[in-house]
């Protein structure tokens, strides 16, 4: 635990799930002489599954995608959500607050703390939407505690954490979805054609996106006592407290977390991640890495190949977002279009995995390739020059100097 | 232009304007093909670490390192090591610096630091799977230090080695995190020993995980990996 982390915990993390039910059922402020009473809460209703086949949640990173998240998943009948975290206190208060509210009472945990909250064995699924330097940190640590997890995109901050993640939930046969949402639901009219063959054989596809992330040296300023800082920095390098540092707007260009290196790729890895998810998906090689990212110079605009012939440009001139070239005239046959299980969009589905064990829409393997493609073109970008990609060996072939930018050294004590 | 920049990270400091560090970055894009000045550039930034400049300024200077640096800037960031504020920018470099002088700088600080440092150079040690560190990390599983022990399980479980394996393999912890960490680390070992065909040694490990009544998800990949050994 860092130092200056605090231990929120009103229970134990290793409580188990009957504990948990006894608890929910019987209400925190129940007097020990009181008739055991079990509750409509725990038994269920029509409409309600009994807490015995509900999914226990708890959501780490609160702010921002986070409280989206957590609205999603507590409205749902086929969850009990009983525990928060957030290193922002204001964050972490207002987390809890709706969780009681919708339960009418003051079971939810908060913890400061993630590591406590991965403890919990009663706790079967997670969500995480923390900063992107943290998420492979947090869905490793999950898989280990044997916990299923929806993750925020951007999945990873570098290119070495995505196999690592993969493995993480393969190796425990772990139910682990990214986050975007948009991916299915926002580029149909890309989607559709491409896959009931109107548009004939795909040739490419044109993803607008940006800014890249940029180096971040803003002056220290006084820190408050509502954040606990050295957790929110984690594994990324020490630097003083500034609000533009840590702020979670959606900003790209300067004062958030996610105009910065240490913690995001900018609007290549976070738009990024909704762009080129419907792109692959679009021009299905969402099961695959580029093999090759060519620069050109001239123009400043990328092309990833990928294994098979299909392209994605990026930023190409004079080309429109999710523009699709294909074989026009042709017509060949339509493929059957991969879809949500369950109801309720991203969330209904890696819910509905959860109790299925299928792979979710956004399986983490699909967000990994996907976010591959940003830091691939970053890497490309920063070098200005073109690389090859070796998928199966996560390693650009004798390029020593790329190699380099495959990962980085996360600030003690985290490891992966 | 490089030299003004180079002086000014003698007063660099948070707050301080980019262009200095834009400057070197242009510095190192047009060095690219250019053997003598990456190497003069080298130099003049590993000098910058051996100096009085600000924090700040020597982790600019560690973030360059890491993607020009050589064994020449070894020795100047194996010197950061073991100082609280440098520890992990000086790794940042020397864990992707693949010069074998880079590893053995990281090996060699294993007995100089402790606590969380000691976390660090494990960690990037394990980044590294470096191989030759095994034997130095098989016994810090049983260190005092949980958070050391927890490091090291996870470390010897990318690298994989016979050494690293049988120290995982017969490893006893009684700390959560610690066993939680030597499990994945066994598992990762026995993964690696079956795509590589060694099926006994694979079953050994599975086994010993599976005496040791694992949660049910652990339960599981044992029971996967058993089945693989098995040849189903």
């Amino acid at each position: 635990m860092g130092n200056n982390s605090k231990s929120l915990r009103n229970s134990s993390p290793h409580s188990s799930r009957r504990e948990f039910i006894k608890k929910t059922s019987l209400g925190a402020g129940a007097a020990i002489s009181a008739p055991y009473v079990i509750t409509s809460n725990a038994l269920g209703a029509d409409d309600v599954p009994p807490a015995s086949d509900r999914i226990v949640m708890g959501g780490v990173g609160i702010g921002n995608m986070g409280r989206g998240d957590q609205g999603a998943f507590l409205g749902r009948k086929d969850v009990q959500y009983v525990a928060v975290c957030d290193v922002r206190t204001n964050a972490r208060e207002e987390a809890k607050r709706k969780v009681d509210d919708k339960y009418q009472n003051t079971d939810c945990t908060e913890y400061n703390d993630f590591r406590e909250l991965m403890g919990r064995t009663d706790i079967d699924a997670i969500h995480v939407a923390t900063p992107d330097h943290w998420h492979a940190l947090m869905v490793i640590e999950a898989c280990r505690n044997g916990k299923d997890v929806y993750c925020q995109k951007p999945e990873t901050r570098t290119l070495a954490e995505g196999p690592a993640m993969v493995q993480a939930a393969r190796r425990y046969s772990r139910v682990v979805s990214g986050g975007s949402q948009r991916v299915l639901q926002d580029y149909r009219k890309t989607v559709e054609p491409c896959w009931n063959g109107e548009l004939g054989t795909i040739k490419s596809i044109n993803v607008n996106v940006g800014p890249l992330s940029q180096d971040c040296n803003l002056p220290a300023e006084t820190q408050p006592d509502t954040i606990d800082w050295d957790l929110w920095l984690g594994p990324a390098p020490w630097a003083p407290y500034n609000k533009a540092r840590c702020d979670g707007n959606f900003g790209t260009s300067g004062g958030s977390w996610r105009s910065y290196i240490d913690y995001s790729g900018g609007g290549m890895t976070d738009w990024g991640a909704h762009h080129f998810g419907g792109a692959t998906f679009a021009i299905d090689v969402r099961e695959l890495q580029p093999e090759e990212v060519v620069y050109h110079e001239d123009e400043n605009y990328l092309t990833f190949r990928y294994p098979g012939g299909k392209e994605l440009t990026h930023n190409k001139p004079n080309t429109g977002n999710m523009v699709v070239v294909g074989t026009p005239g042709e017509k060949i046959d339509a493929k059957p279009l991969p879809s949500y299980k369950g109801t309720g969009g991203i969330y209904g589905d890696f819910i509905e995995c959860v109790k299925t064990r299928e792979k979710p829409f956004r399986d983490i393997e699909f967000g990994i390739n996907t976010v591959a493609v940003s830091h691939l073109g970053i890497i490309a970008y920063q070098l200005k020059r073109s690389l090859k990609w070796d998928a199966a060996a996560q390693q650009f072939p004798d390029d020593a100097e790329a190699n380099r930018f495959l990962d980085r050294a996360r600030r003690e004590p985290w490891t992966l | 232009m490089l030299d003004q920049a180079l002086e000014a990270l003698k007063t660099y400091d948070w707050g301080s304007d980019l262009a200095p560090v834009k400057a070197i970055d242009e510095a190192i894009l047009s060095s690219a093909d250019d053997g003598a000045a990456r190497s003069e550039l080298e130099k003049a930034l590993a000098a910058v670490l051996d100096s009085d400049a600000s924090r700040d300024a020597k982790d600019v200077v560690c973030r360059r390192l890491m993607q020009i640096g050589t064994a020449a800037c070894v020795p100047a960031l194996a010197k950061c090591l073991t100082d609280e504020n440098l520890s992990h920018m000086a790794r940042y470099a020397l864990e992707r610096i693949q010069a074998p002088e880079a590893a053995k700088s990281l090996r060699d600080a294993l007995d100089s630091v402790s606590g969380n440092l000691k976390v660090g150079v494990i960690g990037s040690l394990g980044a590294r799977k470096d191989a030759d560190s095994a034997a130095q990390l098989a016994p810090l599983l049983g260190d005092s230090d949980t958070k050391v022990a927890r490091a090291a399980a996870i470390a010897l479980g990318d690298i994989q080695t016979v050494t690293a394996a049988k120290a995982l393999g017969t490893a006893k912890p009684s700390d959560e995190s610690v066993k939680i960490a030597a499990v994945d680390g066994s598992l990762a070992c026995a993964e690696a020993m079956l795509a590589e065909g060694n099926k006994g040694e694979a079953m050994k490990l599975y086994k010993g995980l599976l005496a040791n009544s694992p949660a049910k998800h652990v339960k599981l990949a044992v029971t996967r990996g058993m089945l693989a050994c098995a040849g189903k």
